[in-house]
């Protein structure tokens, strides 16, 4: 069995590469490490991202180590999902649609003991792929143009290993170690005057993070959560060649020259959350966190980094876990999700706000489900250099449980 | 146990249904592309014209005997002598050494042949006048040197053997004949006659060669002949009756062992300050104007005095194009006085020394190329050249001294021809630099 696992991570590592290469949908995967790519796991979407105080009992908790403290001792999981975007982009004078579909992640947990439980994970950071031909461009201090055909493409991937510790009954701790990895290839060619120069640029980047995690079982009713993210670096280094061509004479101007690029901070980040259920079929959860971008101190070309609030609220519903009916096991959750953004572009900032429904179906007598959500967002405003972003999310995933170590009753 | 080769599928189902909707043109949010690299133009950069006096073109082995004087209306006098060496295929006179029939020859007459190379300048409509005279001198070079050039001369006698006042005409016609003194022709005929002269150490220390000088007074015109242009000594059979000559040929067979001297008298006009080979004359002492003339070695330079302030435009950057359109102040330009479609670039220090010529990256030679197409205000008209890849160099100069920029016309040791510049300062035909730069 176990080897069965190792070989379908060996499968999942091989598709790596190939899911990294997805064209991203957002203007910002113009710049640095590309358009971040947010995913959740088991019905944590649905919720409106909202869980950091609830249990790795029926799926795996992506937001919180210390919910590995809680995995049943004979569960094993396993996540995966895909993802669909629609966006319509929309400026001050021109607006646009496009549309993206990938896999998003693939995650496993299991329980090492009673105590303790470990998951590992792999899922897309960001994406910078993006193709531009025949872009006209101005050429400053003249009535003169430039074309620009562009086209990028890769990202980085982050793996995350967690473990939970429960240190007494209801309270546990956890830790997750993040490797982000990946390169972006970025292959311009500015057709200026008579003469064409190409830059074509590949950037490697790898970093690491930590995160502590903390859950406190109030009554069964009633769970607190606490997250800790530790503020990090994603170092890069880049090799570039730059050749110009003009209808006379080919210029070399460098050929692989390496050299740094600038580093990518990850602020100081805390959240802290509660889970509650009420009426028996109710279950609210409610997050806070804050992330202090501002302290990182570094720039981005679009704006400034300011310090980001995200308020996440989900609420679910299940008329009985055990029942005959198989619709009455079916889950529904909804969740509403308000970040203010860590951009401000002259001086306003990106915000973001997300409504969510779903569905979590039972799959067979397990804790099994095929969860589907569904989202719509809005992202900025219409302003000066400023883009809205109006989109619709679906996303599919299978959240599969296996029961592990218990001796059959009957084979 | 199923689920796990469920998942498997499932696994291997994912990558491959990725799909994306890139088709649309991408534009918003793009101007963040511009960002990363910035594009500027150029065209405010100071330019330095100035005119400067190559003194040593090579003006042998150019295939072009040239020959003339005129008075260019701007420039001055302009004159041209060439210097020719003769030598003659054989040392005998009759078809072989032992011809038998030797004997019964008898000099007749002797003419220089002038083969028009269908080079012209100036007015061919008036006469001109030249004078042949013998070299005193052999046509050799000074000692560790192979060549001649334009200021090179050699002694000759005074007394002239042929003169000979013609209306040119070097396309209607072929050639010219000068009809040479015959007691010149019948020394010449003796000594090949009686066997005194045997080899070609001997035939040149009787006759060195001659020089071709135009009159300095009647001449307004610089015509070319080709080197092909023989001297002919006509013999024929003593008390013959026919009519038909013997001829033999006395030629160019070493074209290294001719050339021209080319020389203008600047006296009164605009350039009579023009300094040595060394420096330069400012266009802006000369009316804004610069001036090229082929052969008196007249050329404009170029320099770019703050080329490498452009380097603090940003970290890296690179000039990836840079039109240089100088133009011709077309008042100067007449069918007397045309000028040539292109103009040779080479690169030159602050002494004007050559270093190079400038060449596309096939190697070809670079040419700024005359546009002539007219636009409604005849502002395209001008030499047009690319000289992006030089300024890019200049601008990251770190060591070593500056360069610049010498524009002349092609086989500029040929001809004569004379063209006006304009400057960045001259109104009516305004010199204009546009630099593309890009930082990356």
């Amino acid at each position: 069995m176990k080897n069965k696992i190792w070989f379908v991570l060996f499968f999942a590592s091989q598709s790596v590469g190939l899911y990294a290469q997805s064209v991203a949908t957002s203007p910002y995967s113009i710049y640095g490490l590309g358009s971040l790519f947010e995913t959740d796991f088991g019905p944590i979407s649905a919720l409106g991202s909202s869980g950091i105080a609830l249990p790795t009992t029926s799926f795996i908790n992506n937001l919180n180590p210390a919910s590995l403290g809680f995995i049943g001792k004979h569960s094993f999981f396993f996540d995966t999902g895909l993802k669909g975007t629609e966006t319509n982009y929309k400026s001050e004078n021109s607006s646009e649609k496009r549309n993206n579909f990938q896999f998003s992640h693939i995650a496993i947990a299991f329980p090492l003991n009673s105590k303790s439980g470990v998951s590992a994970s792999l899922k897309p950071y960001s994406s910078a792929s993006y193709v531009i031909s025949n872009f006209q461009l101005p050429i400053s201090n003249s009535n003169e143009f430039y074309n620009l055909d562009a086209a990028s493409y890769g990202g980085l991937n982050t793996f995350d290993l967690s473990y939970g510790y429960k240190i007494q009954k209801g309270i546990t701790f956890g830790l997750t170690t993040s490797f982000y990895f990946g390169s972006i290839t970025n292959n311009k060619d500015f057709t200026i005057a008579n003469s064409i120069t190409n830059i074509n640029k590949k950037s490697f980047y790898s970093g690491m993070r930590v995160t502590l995690g903390n859950q406190i079982k109030i009554d069964s009713t009633f769970n607190i959560g606490l997250t800790l993210k530790i503020p990090s670096q994603i170092t890069g280094s880049k090799t570039q060649s730059v050749t110009t061509i003009n209808d006379t004479e080919t210029q070399y101007i460098e050929d692989n020259v390496a050299s740094n690029v600038d580093n990518y901070y990850l602020p100081f980040e805390f959240g802290v959350g509660l889970s509650k259920s009420f009426h028996k079929n109710f279950n609210l959860t409610l997050d806070y966190e804050k992330s202090l971008w501002k302290n990182t101190n570094q720039n981005s070309v679009y704006g400034e980094y300011k310090n980001q609030d995200k308020f996440a609220l989900g609420l679910s519903y299940l008329k009985k876990e055990q029942s005959f009916y198989y619709l009455d096991k079916i889950r529904y959750y909804s969740g509403f999700n308000y970040d203010t953004g860590f951009l401000s572009i002259n001086n306003k900032n990106v915000n973001n706000m997300r409504f969510s429904l779903g569905v979590g179906i039972p799959i067979e007598s397990t804790k099994s489900a095929l969860n589907i959500n569904y989202s719509y967002g809005i992202k900025g405003t219409v302003g000066n250099q400023l883009v809205k972003e109006n989109y619709h999310m679906i996303g599919i995933n299978l959240s599969l449980e296996a029961i592990w170590f218990v001796k059959r009753k009957y084979d | 146990m199923k689920y796990i080769w469920f998942l498997i599928l499932v696994i291997a189902f994912f990558p491959s249904c990725q799909t994306d909707n890139a088709e649309g043109d991408f534009v918003v949010g793009s101007d963040y592309l511009s960002i990363s690299n910035k594009v500027i133009m150029i065209d405010t950069l100071t330019v330095n014209v100035s005119t400067i006096n190559l003194d040593s073109l090579i003006t042998s082995n150019q295939s072009r005997i040239l020959i003339g004087n005129y008075t260019d209306p701007i420039l001055g006098q302009v004159k041209s002598e060439s210097y020719i060496k003769l030598t003659p295929d054989n040392f005998y006179i009759g078809s072989s050494e032992s011809d038998t029939q030797t004997v019964t020859y008898v000099f007749d007459s002797i003419a220089m042949i002038l083969k028009y190379d269908r080079y012209y300048y100036g007015d061919t409509t008036k006469t001109q006048t030249i004078n042949i005279h013998q070299l005193t001198q052999k046509v050799k070079p000074n000692t560790d040197d192979t060549n001649f050039y334009n200021i090179s001369s050699l002694t000759y006698d005074s007394k002239s053997i042929g003169t000979k006042t013609f209306h040119p005409k070097p396309i209607g016609k072929d050639s010219i004949n000068i009809q040479i003194d015959a007691n010149f022709g019948k020394n010449l005929f003796n000594k090949l006659y009686n066997n005194e002269i045997t080899d070609a150490n001997e035939f040149e220390d009787l006759f060195k060669g001659i020089v071709i000088k135009p009159s300095t007074t009647s001449s307004s015109n610089m015509i070319g002949f080709k080197t092909s242009s023989v001297l002919r000594l006509y013999y024929k059979k003593n008390n013959s009756d026919s009519e038909n000559s013997l001829t033999k040929d006395f030629s160019l067979t070493d074209l290294t062992k001719q050339f021209n001297n080319i020389s203008l008298d600047r006296t009164g006009t605009i350039i009579e300050n023009l300094p040595d080979s060394k420096n330069k004359l400012s266009s802006e002492l000369t009316n804004n104007n610069a001036f090229i003339q082929s052969g008196t070695g007249l050329a404009c330079r170029i320099d770019f005095p703050f080329i490498k302030q452009l380097k603090y435009i940003s970290e890296k950057g690179i000039i990836v194009d840079a039109e240089l359109v100088i133009k011709p102040n077309r008042s100067s330009i007449s069918n007397l006085f045309p000028i040539k479609d292109s103009l040779q670039v080479y690169e030159c220090d602050n002494l004007n020394r050559i270093s190079k010529v400038l060449t596309n990256s096939d190697g070809s030679q670079k040419l700024a190329i005359l546009n002539t197409t007219p636009d409604e205000f005849n502002e395209n008209i001008g030499y047009k050249v690319n000289i992006g890849a030089f300024l890019h160099q200049e601008m990251l100069k770190t060591t070593g001294a500056k360069s610049n920029l010498i524009l002349a016309f092609p086989n500029i040791s040929k001809g004569v021809n004379r063209i006006i510049l304009g400057n960045q300062k001259n109104a009516e035909n305004k010199l204009k630099l546009k630099i593309y730069y890009i930082s990356y």
